[in-house]
């Protein structure tokens, strides 16, 4: 089973939930998809085992073919490319590598090669989980690359949770599509809500079941519970804010490793989403 | 020759803009039949890489000379692949004003890009 956690506004728990999550069980894989800024590792501390290079392609002209007719250029949608006056000009980080221009070249004078935006780094976490991580070189505009190589890569794993990143942009789309299960982590308060409604927005329209965790309940309103009962979503659980919970997040700590009392949160959560049925 | 100006309007009285890629409107003058007119910038609500299509945009309508306040590294670029010649406009005039600035010879020529990628997106 494969479960995103996914939030909408960003510093809601996300991280807080993934990790302390796959702590219960040493099965558990976990990826990081925030590939702009992972943090899954901080509290995890895997030993890394490998690394893995990731590229993306982007378009080179052969001069002697191109007669600068000017297709490639009205087809880009990303002014990536874009035939000038003796030359043709081609802007390697706006290229999304859809592969258009070079179907579009009358001449065959378009080829692509590659460059690496970033890379993947595998380990062991300090639990003893698997987890991989995504990292996305700094200025690249797109991760998704990473994202979809990490989703790969895990695809034959058993029991997978996928820290996703904030937002509902196409990172975040990358990382939760062809999941089976979505958590989404929210905090009781008038903006966690209302980046909340977005993401189930987004869930509906890619038919994913969802459910939401309050992290930091009883900070804010009242607003989120409101919602979800007019909207039938159903809660899985919360988290109080405890400001010793704050305190192991800041020193890069695992809480429920140091607060017992909270694993059974998590114990529950996983069983609700693995053990029942969960559809929204 | 036509000169094109960033400008926040369609007349030659209208200010220059403060920006390249992402202007409002380019008011672009020919020297040799005295007439004017204005080409609405398609580049300034482009996701990415507006400096580059706002070059292609005044190289389709012939312009040989560009008057800007700033360059960004695409906009640079681009002006050295479509053989344009950028200059630096000068503080808060009408477009009217910094072509006659050029004429005179008091506007700076730009050599190399004056502002990191992205500037123009942070004025609204």
């Amino acid at each position: 089973m494969k479960i995103a956690v996914l939030s909408g506004k960003g510093g809601t728990g996300k991280t807080t939930v993934s990790t302390n999550l796959s702590a219960i069980n040493k099965n558990i894989v976990l990826i990081d998809a925030d590939v702009e800024e992972p943090n899954a590792s901080i509290f995890l501390k895997p030993v890394i085992t490998k690394e893995e290079k990731i590229y993306v392609e982007y378009p080179v002209i052969d001069s002697e073919k191109c007669t600068l007719c000017g297709r490639c250029g009205d087809f880009c949608k990303f002014n990536a490319i874009i035939p000038a006056k003796n030359t043709v000009l081609v802007f390697k980080e706006s290229c999304h590598f859809c592969g258009g221009c070079e179907i579009v070249c009358p001449t065959e004078a378009l080829k692509y090669e590659k460059r690496e935006i970033g890379k993947i780094i595998k380990g062991t976490t300090l639990l003893k989980n698997y987890m991989e991580y995504g990292l996305l070189n700094v200025g690249e505009l797109s991760g998704v690359k990473i994202i979809k190589a990490l989703k790969e890569n895990i695809k034959d794993r058993e029991l997978v949770i996928i820290d996703s990143p904030p937002g509902t942009s196409c990172t975040t789309v990358a990382a939760v599509e062809d999941t089976d299960f979505a958590i989404i982590v929210t905090e009781p308060t008038p903006f966690g809500v209302s980046d909340m409604k977005m993401v189930v927005e987004m869930l509906r329209d890619m038919k994913i079941p969802f459910g939401v965790f309050v992290n930091k309940a009883g900070l804010g309103d009242m607003e989120v519970y409101e919602y979800c009962e007019a909207e039938k979503i159903e809660i899985l659980g919360e988290v109080p804010f405890d400001k010793n919970i704050s305190s192991y997040y800041a020193k890069g700590e695992l809480f429920t490793q140091y607060m017992p009392q909270y694993k059974e949160i998590f114990e529950n959560l996983f069983e609700e989403i693995v053990g029942g049925k969960n559809e929204n | 020759m036509k000169i094109a100006v960033c400008s926040k309007g369609i007349e030659l009285t209208s200010l220059c803009d403060e920006r390249f890629g992402r202007c409002e409107t380019f008011v672009i003058f020919d020297t040799k039949t005295k007439e004017c007119f204005a080409v609405d910038n398609e580049a300034k609500n482009e996701g990415a890489g507006a400096g580059g299509k706002a070059v292609k945009i005044l190289s389709d309508n012939k312009v040989d000379i560009i008057i800007a306040p700033e360059l960004g590294p695409k906009a640079n670029n681009a002006i050295k692949a479509f053989e344009i010649e950028a200059y630096r406009a000068l503080g808060n005039i009408t477009v009217e004003e910094q072509i006659k600035n050029f004429q005179e010879g008091k506007l700076e020529k730009f050599e190399n890009s004056s502002v990191e990628e992205h500037s123009g997106l942070r004025r609204v």
